[in-house]
């Protein structure tokens, strides 16, 4: 029974690492899927236990929608070289993320782009380079 | 065993037993309720050198799956083994949920275990381990005190540790556990769980914990698992307050974690 369990823990590792370093599990977000999203920063709050960026999306038929995006806590997201002015409200910004698995417009960041090409990379400061 | 130890562990076992941390046959430990205290003095000039940040080496987990010694599994009794075996089940369903979203500590020994960033403080009558993840900051107590009463024992976080210096090898002791988890996979311990740990820098770069585990409740046997610490590279790093309840928007729903978003806020209003 043992073996077979431990087979069925290697199955799930993706479940339980997919998230790993996040403070809290990742079960509601779909890491088999990604979505890149367009828009305009409405908020960046640089907050405990996570830090969330807030954008407004316009579609073609020029309604607007809020996309939530989380990321990392302050501490690791200065590693990262994420200030708390690093996204300012109004900046165009395209976020690839890890969507949410019930639909809702929300995500986890994989990387944000700024209008100039500049790519952040929130997840960078997780685990600092270690001598 | 000598015939002192053989009356210590004695005495301990039956004080443990009187109140509950029913250790069967508890090793005589450094400074185990009732024992006196061997800790011999440390001063200022021979504390070893641990300054720095430090991070966990490898995975979060008490990997079962894993061949490297670093990461053993603990030794569960059938019933604990079964309790795991479901949370894993309910992890490849997409349902998890870990304590640390409602922003409850870690607690140990599941700290051992955790990421971020950590650094050690150390004073010849005490010790503290300061983990970034939600400030949690473990004592310990090496100016020779025992461990409190047994009539002043109750579930901490991070229970209670003492611990002596052999050479530069911290030896810590600790009780008093909550029940708790080893980490996200949901094995148990038990309140009962007792804790020792041989804590020393063995290069420049790693600092290693040599834990063991005897909890008469969820293990077969003790279990041994050691876990290391790397040194960060940038000195300039630095550990940043954690108050993880002022923008938590992780909840526990339907037996698994869910987020609330601001458009949910404003529903609700």
């Amino acid at each position: 029974m043992r073996s077979i369990l431990r087979y069925t823990f290697l199955l799930s590792g993706l479940a339980f690492t997919g998230g790993a370093l996040a403070h809290h599990s990742f079960a509601m977000f779909d890491r088999n899927k990604e979505v890149t999203i367009k828009g305009t920063v409405k908020q960046f709050n640089y907050t405990n236990p996570h830090s969330w960026l807030d954008i407004l999306v316009t579609d073609e038929k020029g309604q607007v929608k809020e996309w939530s995006f989380e990321m990392e806590g302050p501490s690791s997201l200065m590693r990262s070289g994420i200030k708390p002015g690093s996204l300012k409200p109004g900046e165009k910004i395209t976020v690839k993320a890890w969507p949410l698995r019930d639909g809702r417009p929300a995500g986890a960041a994989i990387n944000i782009v700024k209008e100039d090409g500049t790519v952040l990379d929130p997840r960078r400061g997780l685990r600092p380079p270690t001598s | 065993m000598t015939d002192r130890k053989f009356v210590v562990a004695s005495f301990v076992g039956l004080a443990a037993l009187a109140w509950g941390f029913a250790t069967a046959e508890t090793k005589p430990v450094a400074g185990a309720p009732g024992e006196k205290p061997t800790a011999t003095k440390m001063t200022w000039d021979a504390l070893p050198d641990w300054s720095g940040l430090w991070t966990m080496e490898g995975r979060i987990i008490f990997d079962s799956s894993s061949k490297d010694p670093h990461r053993e599994f603990p030794p569960l009794k059938p019933e604990y083994e079964a309790k795991y075996a479901k949370v894993v089940q309910d992890a490849i369903a997409g349902k998890e949920f870990d304590p640390l979203t409602q922003c409850l500590p870690a607690g140990f020994p599941r700290v051992l275990a955790e990421p971020f960033l950590q650094e050690f403080v150390l004073r010849p009558e005490q010790v503290w381990w300061i983990h970034e993840q939600q400030n949690e900051i473990r004592r310990i107590y090496t100016d020779g005190r025992p461990h409190p009463p047994a009539d002043e024992l109750y579930p901490l976080w991070e229970g209670h540790s003492i611990g002596h210096w052999e050479g530069d090898t911290l030896v810590v002791d600790t009780v008093s556990l909550r029940e708790g988890i080893y980490d996200r996979t949901g094995a148990i311990h038990s309140e009962q769980a007792h804790v020792t740990e041989r804590i020393r820098k063995i290069d420049a770069n790693t600092i290693e914990d040599q834990i063991v585990v005897e909890d008469p409740v969820t293990l077969t046997k003790p279990w041994h698992v050691t876990k290391r610490y790397k040194k960060l590279a940038d000195p300039s790093l630095r550990i940043d307050h954690w108050a993880c309840e002022e923008d938590n928007r992780a909840v526990f729903k339907n037996g698994s974690t869910d987020i609330v978003l601001p458009s949910d806020r404003e529903k609700k209003r």
